[in-house]
Order: C-alpha cells, then sequence, then structure tokens
C-alpha cells in the first residue's frame, strides 16, 4: 500500500477490527464530550448566524449597486450597445476574500437579475483559447471533454442549420445557447485581475466587444490595487470599447472590526474570547491573513477548543439540572483556580459551614454554580458594554486618535481599562463637551443601551434639551471646564512674569449646564469603575472566557521549520530518551547515542557553507563509533554485540540515510566547487 | 581591485599620512596574504607583474605589517633576503618600533581596525579577513609558541625580511604565486579559528559565508564507505535503533489526538501535520481509526456501506494530479459513468457530482506528503486547494519539508482551512525516499547506477568496436581534464562567488573541472577515425546515454560536455580495463 499512488482505503482483512486502543487509567477523559460538543454546536450555530448577517450586510451595499449596475444596463432593443458596461470592483489587497465575495455577488446578480454569471480566475485562463473555453463551458454549463466534443458539439451544431461545425472556443455556442436560454445579459466577472496577463485581457475585451451586438456581456473586475492601475494596464483601444464605473468594496479591516462587535464583543456572547487569544486573533490579521473567512475560523477553533478540552464547560448547558452532570463535573470546577481562590476567600472570612459544602455536596455546587453562572454573565457582559459604551463616546466627541472597539474591547477585557490614559483622557474631553455635542453623545448613548446602565441618560437628556431650548445665545452652552471660558492672563511683576488663569464669568445657562454635564459624568464614571472590573477576579472565569493562546497559535501559525530543527538539533525534547539527556552545563551535545540524522545535523550546523561529505563522514563515525565501544563495555545493548564490520557497515549505512534526509528535508544540495561536497541551504532559526 | 587601489594608494601617500598608518596595523601579514587570494588568476598575473616592476609600495606595507605582527622570526628564510636591505632596515627604525608596536594593546588595535575599515570601505572586506586572523593568532602565539614557527615560515616567504625600510630595490621573498599560495592555504587552515559558538542565526550565517571562509579538505570518500543497494538494505535489515520505544511512545502520543483530528475534520477543518520523521505509520493508523469511527456511525452502521477514504501517497514518483483526481472520482461517483479527460472539467465534474448529490459523510482524502516534488507545482496545490474547500471533503495530509507552508499563498491557504499539528515522529523515511540513490545522486556519483565499472564493461561488450574506441577516448579526454584541474579542486564553472575568486589558485582555469566539451570530443573521435559525420557521432553517444553511462551537461557558458559520471581513481582503472580488452 506504500509504493501504490493512489487508492480508495480498505482495512486489511486481519485487521479489519483493530482492537480499540484500551483505556488504562479509570476515568474516561471524553467523558461528556459529546454533551459538550452539542453545547458547542449550539453555542457556534448562533455565533455563526451573527457573523453571516454581518458581512451580507457588509457587502450589502456595494453588492446592490453592482447588481443595481448590471440590471441597468442590460441591453434594450432600440439603443445599439457601443461599449461593453464594465464594473471595477475594488476589492483590496485581501486576496483570499475576493473568492467568496465573487460568490455572494454572483447570487445577489443571479436572483435580482436574469442574467447569466460567471467568474473566471486567472488559474483557469493562462491564454485566450483556454479562457474561452472555460468561458463557454461555465456559460453553458456544459461537461464535456476533448473526446466527447467531437461527437456530441458536432452533431449538435452539424444538424443545426448553422452550416461548418464551430470550435469548442468559439462564442457562437454562448450564442446558441443564449437563443435557447434568453438571458438579459451574461455577467463575466473577472475575479483576479491583476494575475491576468495583460494580452489576454485585452484580446478579449476586443473579442468581446465585436460580439457585444449578438451577446449582452457584462464586465465586472476584480481589482486588489487600484482602479488607475488597472487601466494602465490595457490599451487605449481596449479602453474605448468598455464604460466603466467604479465599486468599492468595504475593505476587510472594517469587516473584521464589524464581525468582532458582533461576535466577540458583544455582550451576550458566551463564552468570551479572552483578550489575549483576542489580540492574537486580531495580530494575526492584520499582519498575515487579512482575511474575514480566516478571522471565523480562528473564532470557531477558540470554541471548539474550549469545549472540547474544558470539562466544567459542561456547566454552560441551557436549563441544566443537576441529574445532568456527572460528579467528575463537579471535581472539574473544585479544580478550577478561580474556584480554590473564592473557597480560600470564604476560609479567611470565617465562613467555613458554606466551604465545606461546597466541597462536599454536589448539589450545593451546583446551586451556587447555576447563581454565579448568572452574575459572571452580566458582568461580563457588562463589561462589552462598557467597551462598547467608552468607544461611542469616543465615536460622538470626535476623540482623535480613533481608537477601533477591538482595541478597547481587549482593554478592557484584560482589565486594563479602568486606570488607563484612554478612559481619562476621555472622560476629561466629556468635562469639556459644549451642549450640542453633549447632546449628541447623549442621544447615541440612548440608541445604543438595550438596557439602562445607570446613567439614567434619558432624565439628563430632557433636563438638556429644556436647557438648551431656553438658551438665546446663538452658539452652545458650555460647561465651566471648557477651554473657552478660561483666559490665561500674564502679568509682570516686579520681572517676573505670573500666568493666572481665569474663569469667565458664566451664565446662569451655562451654570446650569456645567451642572448637568459634572452629573453626566459622575454617573459615567461610577458606571465605568462598576463595569469595568477585571475579568480574571471573577469566579469561574475558566468557563465562561477562552484565554489559551496554546494550541490556537500552533494550529493556526505553526513554525514547521522551527520543530524540525529542535527535532535535529536537540532530539532530547521530543524522544526524552535517558541516553541523550541534556548535560546541565550545556545546552546541548552530540552524542552518539542520538538518532543519526541529529547527529549529522549538529555538525552540519558546525560546518561551513560548504562541507565535506568526507569528513562529515569520518566525525560521524568518530561519534557514532565512541559510543558504541562504551556501550560495549557496558553491555547494555545485545544487538551491539554483532562483529565490529557489522558495525561498521550499520554506521555507514546510517550516515547514508541521515545524508539523505538532509536532502530530502532541502538542507543541503550537491555542490560543483569540489569532488564528494555538498552545499549547506538552511541555517538554524533563520 | 582592492589590490590595486591599494598599490596606487600606497605609491602616491607614504606611510606618513595617518590613514595609511592606521591601515596597515589591521591588515598584518595575513592580510597581505589574504589579498593575494582575492585576486582573479588574471588580475593575479598583472598584479605581480607590478609587483616586480614597481615593488616597493606592497613591500613597505607588508614589512611594516610584519614589523606589528612581531612575531619571533625564525632564520631560516633569510636566504631570500639582501643582507643589505635588513641592515638598512634594522638601522633606520629597528629595535624600537618593534618594541612600541609589541606594546600596543589588542584594544587599540582592534579599534584602529574598525575605524580603518569605516573609512576604507572597500577594503572592509580584507580587512575584516585580516582582523579576524590576527586575532586569531594572536590568540594562538600567547601559549603556543611552538607553533608559530610553521606561520613564520609562511611569512618570511611572502616578505623574505622582517621590516625592510626602503624595500623598493628587494624582489618579493616567493617569485612564484603557486608556492606562496599553497604556503599560505596550509598555514590558514591551521590558524583557523574554531568557529565562534553562540553567534545568533545571521552572524552565524554570514560568518560561515564569509569570503574565503569556507575552507575543506580535499579528502574524498572512498568508494567502499558508500553502500550500494543490496548492501544497504541488507544492513538497514539487521539494525535495530536504541529509540525504538521511545518513537513508538511519541506514536502513542499523537494517537492519542485522533479523536480531537476527527472532532476538527468534522467541524470543517483541514488537517496538515508536521514535524521530522515519516509520517506514513501516523496516518495509516489515524486511516484505519477513522475508518472504524465512521463505521460505526450513522450511515454506515449497521448496512453494509462502508465509508470512503481516499489515500494518496505524494512520496511515489510520478504520481500525477490525474492520478489522485482519477481516484477521488472513483470514490464518490458510481461506476460505469464516462469521467471527462481534461484535469479542469473533470475537478469540476468532481466538485459538482459532490454539491449536487453530497455523499452521506464528507470524502476523507490523506496524502502523504503534500509537499513532495511530484506534487509541489501550483497548478496541483491549487487544484488540491479547491479540492480541501468543498465541505463535502476532508483533507488530512502530511508535510515534510520545514518549509512547505511557501507553497500556498493567502488564497490557497484561506481555501485549505488548513489545522497545523506537530506530529515529529523520528521515524525514517523509510519508502519516502531511497537514501542509496539520493546520497549517490548528491555526491555526483550517478553512475553506480549502472552497477559501476562492471556494468560499463559488460554494457560495452556489446556495442561495435567504433564505440568502445570512443568511450576510451571519452575516458582519457575526461582524465586528462581532471589532471589538468588537479591541484585546485575548487574550481568552479561558473567562478561568480566571492570566495571563488580569492580560492582561485593562479594558473589559468583548465577549460573546467567536469567533463569534455562536446565539440572536441567530435573532433578527437573523427581524427581518431571513430567516426566520420556528427549524425553517427550522436547515434554512438546515443547508446551510452541510454545506458546512462555517460551524462551530457550545459556549463555556465552553455557549452555542452560530456562526462562520465565516475571519480578520477574509478575512470583509471576503467581505462586501463579498456585497453586490456583492446588488447585482446
Amino acid at each position: 500500500m506504500d509504493t501504490k499512488k493512489c487508492y480508495v482505503y480498505a482495512p486489511l482483512e486481519q485487521e479489519s477490527r483493530p482492537s480499540k486502543r484500551q483505556r488504562t487509567s479509570k476515568s474516561d477523559p471524553h467523558a461528556g464530550l459529546s454533551e459538550r460538543l452539542k453545547i458547542y454546536s449550539k453555542t457556534w450555530a448562533e455565533q455563526e448566524k451573527k457573523v453571516q448577517s454581518t458581512l451580507e450586510e457588509a457587502d450589502r451595499a456595494t453588492q446592490g449597486k453592482i447588481v443595481d449596475f448590471v440590471a441597468a444596463n442590460a441591453p434594450s432593443e432600440d439603443v445599439p450597445r457601443i461599449s461593453i458596461p464594465t464594473g471595477l470592483i475594488v476589492a483590496g489587497p485581501s486576496i483570499a476574500s475576493h473568492g467568496p465575495y465573487f460568490e455572494r455577488l454572483g447570487r445577489g446578480i443571479r436572483d435580482v437579475t436574469n442574467s447569466s454569471y460567471v467568474v473566471l480566475t486567472s488559474g483557469e485562463s493562462p491564454n485566450l483559447k483556454t479562457f474561452l473555453k472555460t468561458l463557454i463551458n461555465k456559460i453553458t454549463s456544459r461537461v464535456e471533454d476533448d473526446d466527447d466534443e467531437e461527437d456530441e458539439i458536432g452533431r449538435s451544431v452539424n444538424s443545426s442549420v448553422r452550416g461548418p461545425k464551430l470550435l469548442n472556443f468559439d462564442l457562437g455556442h454562448v450564442q446558441e445557447w443564449t437563443s435557447r436560454n434568453p438571458v438579459q445579459s451574461i455577467v463575466v466577472a473577472i475575479q483576479d485581475s491583476e494575475a491576468f496577463n495583460t494580452a489576454v485581457l485585452i484580446e478579449m475585451v476586443d473579442l468581446f466587444y465585436s460580439w457585444l451586438d449578438r451577446l449582452p456581456f457584462v464586465l465586472l473586475f476584480g481589482i486588489a490595487t487600484s482602479a488607475e492601475s488597472f487601466e494602465d494596464r490595457l490599451l487605449g483601444k481596449s479602453l474605448r470599447y468598455l464604460d466603466g464605473q467604479q465599486f468599492d468594496v468595504t475593505q476587510s479591516d472594517d469587516i473584521i472590526e464589524k464581525l468582532f462587535r458582533a461576535t466577540i464583543a458583544h455582550p451576550d456572547t458566551e463564552p468570551h474570547i479572552g483578550p489575549n487569544l483576542c489580540r492574537r486573533i486580531l495580530e494575526r490579521q492584520k499582519d498575515h491573513v487579512q482575511n474575514t473567512q480566516d478571522f471565523v475560523h480562528g473564532l470557531k477553533y477558540a470554541y471548539m477548543s474550549h469545549f472540547y478540552a474544558n470539562h466544567a464547560t459542561i456547566f454552560l448547558k441551557y436549563d441544566a439540572k443537576f441529574k445532568d452532570f456527572s460528579p467528575d463535573a463537579f471535581e472539574a470546577i473544585r479544580n478550577l483556580p478561580s474556584f480554590r481562590r473564592y473557597i480560600e476567600e470564604k476560609l479567611e472570612a470565617g465562613d467555613t459551614q458554606s466551604v465545606r459544602q461546597l466541597l462536599s455536596s454536589d448539589k450545593f455546587l451546583f446551586e451556587v454554580i447555576e447563581k454565579l453562572i448568572v452574575t459572571v454573565q452580566n458582568a461580563l457582559s457588562s463589561l462589552s458594554i462598557a467597551a462598547i459604551v467608552l468607544t461611542r463616546i469616543r465615536e460622538s466627541l470626535g476623540i482623535t486618535p480613533k481608537v477601533r472597539l477591538s482595541n478597547v474591547w481587549s482593554r478592557a477585557a484584560s482589565g486594563e481599562l479602568l486606570d488607563s490614559p484612554l478612559l481619562r483622557e476621555t472622560m476629561l474631553s466629556i468635562k469639556k463637551t459644549p451642549s450640542d455635542r453633549l447632546a449628541r453623545l447623549i442621544d447615541s448613548l440612548i440608541s445604543l443601551a438595550t438596557e439602562d446602565f445607570g446613567l439614567d441618560a434619558e432624565q439628563l437628556q430632557r433636563e438638556l434639551k429644556t436647557l438648551v431650548q431656553d438658551n438665546a445665545g446663538s452658539g452652545p452652552l458650555r460647561s465651566q471646564d471648557d477651554i473657552r471660558n478660561e483666559s490665561v492672563r500674564t502679568t509682570v511683576v516686579a520681572q517676573k512674569v505670573l500666568l493666572s488663569k481665569h474663569k469667565a464669568a458664566l451664565s446662569e445657562q451655562d451654570k446650569a449646564y456645567s451642572e448637568i454635564v459634572a452629573r453626566f459624568y459622575q454617573r459615567l464614571e461610577s458606571y465605568f469603575s462598576s463595569a469595568l472590573v477585571d475579568p480574571k477576579t471573577l469566579l469561574l472565569y475558566e468557563i465562561l472566557v477562552y484565554n489559551l493562546k496554546s494550541p490556537h497559535t500552533e494550529v493556526f501559525q505553526p513554525r514547521p521549520r522551527l520543530a524540525i530543527e529542535r527535532a535535529l538539533a536537540t532530539p532530547h525534547d521530543y524522544l526524552g530518551c535517558e541516553c541523550c539527556g541534556n548535560t546541565p552545563d550545556r545546552e546541548n551535545t552530540l552524542a552518539g547515542t542520538q538518532p543519526a540524522t541529529a547527529i549529522v545535523y549538529q555538525l552540519y550546523l558546525e560546518s561551513g557553507a560548504v562541507i565535506n561529505a568526507t569528513d562529515l563522514w569520518f566525525a560521524f563515525h568518530a561519534i557514532v563509533s565512541k559510543d558504541d565501544e562504551e556501550d560495549q563495555s557496558q553491555t547494555m545493548y545485545v544487538m551491539q554485540m554483532s562483529t565490529i564490520s557489522n558495525d561498521t557497515d550499520h554506521t555507514r549505512a546510517l550516515f547514508q540515510r541521515a545524508l539523505a534526509e538532509l536532502k530530502f528535508l532541502g538542507l543541503i544540495k550537491p555542490s560543483r566547487k569540489k569532488a564528494d561536497h555538498v552545499a549547506k541551504m538552511m541555517w538554524k532559526g533563520l | 581591485m582592492t589590490s590595486a587601489k591599494r598599490k596606487r594608494d600606497d605609491q602616491g601617500a607614504e606611510d606618513t599620512t595617518p590613514r595609511k598608518l592606521r591601515t596597515q596595523p589591521a591588515e598584518d601579514e595575513n592580510d597581505s596574504l589574504s589579498e593575494l587570494q582575492v585576486q582573479t588568476p588574471s588580475r593575479r598575473g598583472r598584479g605581480l607583474l607590478e609587483e616586480n616592476g614597481t615593488p616597493r609600495s606592497i613591500l613597505k606595507k607588508s614589512g611594516l605589517a610584519n614589523e606589528f605582527n612581531a612575531t619571533p622570526k625564525s632564520n631560516r628564510r633569510l636566504t631570500f633576503t639582501t643582507p643589505t636591505k635588513a641592515a638598512s632596515k634594522e638601522a633606520s627604525n629597528g629595535t624600537p618600533t618593534i618594541v612600541r608596536n609589541a606594546d600596543r594593546s589588542a584594544r587599540r588595535k582592534s579599534n584602529r581596525s574598525l575605524i580603518d575599515r569605516t573609512i576604507n570601505g572597500e577594503d572592509s572586506e580584507d580587512a575584516a579577513l585580516g582582523e579576524e586572523d590576527a586575532l586569531a593568532q594572536q590568540i594562538l602565539s600567547e601559549d603556543e609558541d611552538g607553533q608559530t614557527e610553521e606561520r613564520d615560515k609562511e611569512a618570511d616567504a611572502q616578505e623574505a625580511i622582517p621590516v625592510p625600510d626602503t624595500p623598493s630595490k628587494r624582489p618579493r621573498g616567493r617569485p612564484k604565486g603557486t608556492g606562496k599560495n599553497q604556503l599560505a592555504a596550509k598555514a590558514r587552515k591551521e590558524r583557523e579559528p574554531s568557529p565562534p559558538t553562540e553567534l545568533p542565526a545571521q552572524e552565524q550565517y554570514f560568518w560561515q559565508n564569509r569570503p574565503g571562509g569556507n575552507k575543506t579538505s580535499n579528502n574524498t570518500l572512498t568508494s567502499q564507505t558508500l553502500l550500494n543497494h543490496d548492501e544497504y538494505f541488507d544492513t538497514m535489515q539487521s539494525y535495530v535503533d536504541r529509540h525504538e520505544p521511545e518513537k513508538a511512545f511519541l506514536l502513542e502520543l499523537h494517537s492519542r489526538a485522533y479523536s480531537q483530528w476527527i472532532f476538527e475534520l468534522e467541524e470543517g477543518f483541514n488537517i496538515c501535520l508536521y514535524g521530522y520523521g515519516s509520517k506514513r505509520a501516523i496516518t495509516s493508523d489515524f486511516t484505519a481509526h477513522i475508518y472504524q469511527h465512521l463505521l460505526d456511525q450513522a450511515p454506515c452502521k449497521g448496512t453494509t456501506k462502508t465509508p470512503k477514504i481516499v489515500v494518496i501517497n505524494g512520496y511515489t514518483p510520478n504520481v500525477t494530479l490525474k492520478d489522485v483526481l482519477a481516484t477521488i472520482a472513483s470514490a464518490i461517483i458510481p461506476k460505469g459513468l464516462k469521467l471527462p479527460n481534461q484535469l479542469s472539467s473533470l475537478l469540476t465534474y468532481i466538485l459538482d457530482s459532490l454539491a449536487r448529490d453530497p455523499p452521506p459523510h464528507p470524502l476523507l482524502v490523506v496524502i502523504n506528503s503534500i509537499d513532495s516534488a511530484n506534487l509541489r507545482k501550483s497548478l496541483v496545490q491549487s487544484t488540491l486547494a479547491s479540492l480541501a474547500a468543498h465541505p463535502s471533503i476532508n483533507l488530512l495530509c502530511t508535510a515534510d519539508t520545514p518549509n512547505f507552508p511557501l507553497l500556498w499563498d493567502v488564497g490557497l491557504r484561506a481555501q485549505f482551512r488548513f489545522l497545523f499539528h506537530d506530529a515529529t515522529t523520528f521515524a525514517p523515511y523509510s519508502v519516502e525516499i531511497d537514501p542509496v540513490e539520493i546520497v549517490n545522486d548528491l555526491l555526483g556519483r550517478s553512475g553506480r547506477r549502472i552497477g559501476g565499472r562492471d556494468g560499463i564493461g559488460f554494457v560495452l561488450r556489446s556495442l561495435p568496436l567504433n564505440a568502445r574506441a570512443l568511450f576510451r577516448i571519452i575516458v582519457t579526454e575526461q582524465i586528462k581534464a581532471a589532471y589538468m584541474d588537479d591541484g585546485d579542486h575548487d574550481e568552479d564553472e561558473a567562478p561568480t562567488a566571492m570566495s571563488q575568486s580569492k580560492k582561485n589558485a593562479p594558473r589559468a582555469p583548465a577549460g573546467s573541472s567536469q567533463g569534455v566539451v562536446y565539440r572536441r570530443l567530435f573532433h578527437k573521435a573523427r581524427d581518431e577515425f571513430v567516426c566520420t559525420s556528427e549524425v553517427a557521432f550522436r547515434t554512438l553517444l546515443k547508446e551510452f546515454h541510454d545506458h546512462q553511462m555517460i551524462e551530457s551537461k550545459k556549463d555556465a557558458m552553455g557549452t555542452e560536455r560530456l562526462l562520465v559520471p565516475f571519480r578520477t581513481e574509478e575512470l583509471q582503472m576503467l581505462l586501463e580495463e579498456l585497453l586490456l580488452e583492446n588488447a585482446f
């Protein structure tokens, strides 16, 4: 089976029922797993719904425009078309999200207009002929291949009155198809216009133009750079054949932010994603992938890991009953660090009674957990709301620099926000806000708040309104802290400059307004200080927040090279054997007991850019045989009691294999500089 | 280049300018040595001429450097000097200079050289080198005085006289470049400082790639060292790795993750396993595991249906995309339907039929070594990606090379939806690679493929006389070429690298190191009446090609070269046999 190229797996007869691996430990590590996964799928389904709706909403505006454009450019009988309607879709540099975008766009166009829609990528169109073949196949949705085409097309075309048979890249096929399936327009979307050969694009435009009187083409170009650079690539003649309109797609940055708001920072989210993980996902987005799909995958994987690995997550079950849980689950809770802390606090407070009950009675613990989970959830969701409120305040006051919700939120979730300069700065600028802005701010907060969060904003709004209505002056009311109400006076007394601040006299209304601002400020402050708790101090934090970097990073951002280098440079890290153990004083030592490839690799590391295989062999031989001798004296391995020559043969074979493996891994290549030399290709750690 | 420049400088400004003074301590004798080595052969020749014509500049410099170096001088080489010069030197700036120079602290020295390097940008490389060697020498000379002799000899060989003051009339100690070079190389090797440890990776890269930094021995492997297939497999069969238990433990460790992997696959992710060691054991074990798992699941349970799993061994030579797609299609599409022939239409056909009538469980595609050379083409990878992106296909693949993620751009990566797992096994790549073949290839011994000399003799016996004669000519020519190249093995066909020009021996490169030029061979063959026309010549060569007795390659200039893939010793023996045979 190993040497077969490809095959459909079928179990060998003798191992048709491979013995299930025996679990030696009493407790099944997967106890309650299916239960937890059920909770997972339910939770994730909700999240996914949010994600989908957010994505659709994000596209909707531009997609609507594009669909309208396509619909508006449907050919009419009376007006002859003089150019191909062309949509330039500037979809941004995140090419990974272009595919899904054009797919969604296609759905939209097909739904709304009676059009045929095909997406073509550069991979499918190395030249015009292939491009046309693919196009024709896609439009007419024929499944045919070269052999059949003779009979099939030949027959169908020959039998028609059209005379000579058409070649398989003749747009006549499309014409024939449209005569059978009348469509409003044929939308051809070029997904990655940058990757197309310019000549192909130019020829394509030419050809489409010449068919325009018979086939209602509409072109859509996906553009990752800019419409200008796209135009630059085409000939003036081709440009004259096109009638372009530009559409800007929401950039993935913004979509990610929206997704973030809808998922991670959403108050109803459960479980929450912790700040570290969240930062990591965002950083990866920013630096590497820029792809909404990937963001969603990261989120999904976080949920998966949380429910898969954390036994205690079973308590996230909806309307759970006590009998649903096994004693193990309660043990899991009792082992949570936050729970231990909670117990210790209780002990310090002298509440031994309840401590005893918590530790011994599952029933009691269950009741406590039930209540606690709700409290903690509320705390977490008010944390999210507070982050949203803060962002909203900054948005409505127009405070620079702009800080995205994702940033604010992850700070809040790590418990850093309360004492942060960000919050202080925001609060200070509230004090200075004039009335018109404050009114807007309060309005937006009211619109935001799903429940009143202790601001009593509506009352403030009412008071503010009456105050503003009474305001006779032209400008907005200003609070006492507004800088315009301050002036700095410079006096020179005895050759010394004195600076003194003077408050301008406040009008009655300004005073009243200042009072409102002060109240608003106070309420907001107390709100923030109550809402912005450090989630890590919350009990059962581990259940409700998933904040582990470990599987996430490795799984999405692997470092395969590092893994291989480490395996070869310090095999002990993986093997954990006694023979090649690291001595404490040195990082890694070459030992003859190590796997042959590891030894050769370490020798390789020490050598220069060109390596003499002979010397490598001598060094290898010296290391290995020395060790063998030691071993033989200790008579540890019976195998090595064989003859010396056999040993050398083994060493030779091992060396050969090690060298071959290094070559296979791409670490060395043949060198022509000298006989029997190999060139080094990789430097460790680079 | 550098040397010419320096010469000019030296001639123009005497040692009086401070810049010069600073230069010289840094470039001690070794520097001048390395400088000599830097030159390309042609330059070298000119340089020699110049030196002989106007030798004073270089000599002065080296003299100063030598004085600076202050190592005890052996008197042996004094024969090269004219005593008068020595005397004049002693008189002019004799001992006080030496004492003063010897007193100079290492710190000042290094500072100077640093400054110097920044000032003379173009000399920097040499200076760096010189500094390195100077440092090494300093360290060495501290405790091993005995070893300095070698060095002194060499130094003297070059300078001929300790510190000449008015060196203009004195000839160079060593008239010939070759001898000096050999000496220099020898001395240098001994003086080579042990590689600095604890360098950061990038520094290590530059250190190891520094010009002239590569000094390797000329040892070659004896033909007994490398085993042939039979010996290799015989030996490996009796070999028991002492790490078997640990490796088994690693496998066991990975097997604990099976249910996690199944969960991940079920959630629509694909899995990629990486790490050192063959991962076939894991994939085959996991395949069996998931097969059982699927057999116990809803669609298959209680029925005769079996789960569909496709295994693709990417490492097998000449596995093609067509094979992959055909196997996948055979798993999901009922037999009897005609499949499209073209790859792209086959792919769309598969995807369409999966979309139209999705299988009860996603089809699992297991690819061993997705990064193998056979599957590295972008078309293959993009096709696999679009397969993997389909919700009805699950992909589990392994990747062996360290840099495999470079196969995929952001778009492909997004399509693949990979989760990566480190699955280091330390298992030998016993099926993936053929060590004997690879090593032979690596060391340019592909001739072993046809069974060595015996094989060639066998083939030749079955060929007509003129073919044998032609082969003899090739072998003779190749041996001749090898002899002409002997002594400077490090000659490359493409002397592009800096190190190359430095190492180059002054002797003009004898064409190239490898093989015989096609044209020349043809003429030779015609002269010996082996063949009359090029067509006949080609026909004869084709026979050799077919039996892999010769290889043809283009060198950097694009000239075709023919090469019998054996080393010189073997060629000699081969030639002997050929001549013997002809005698009969």
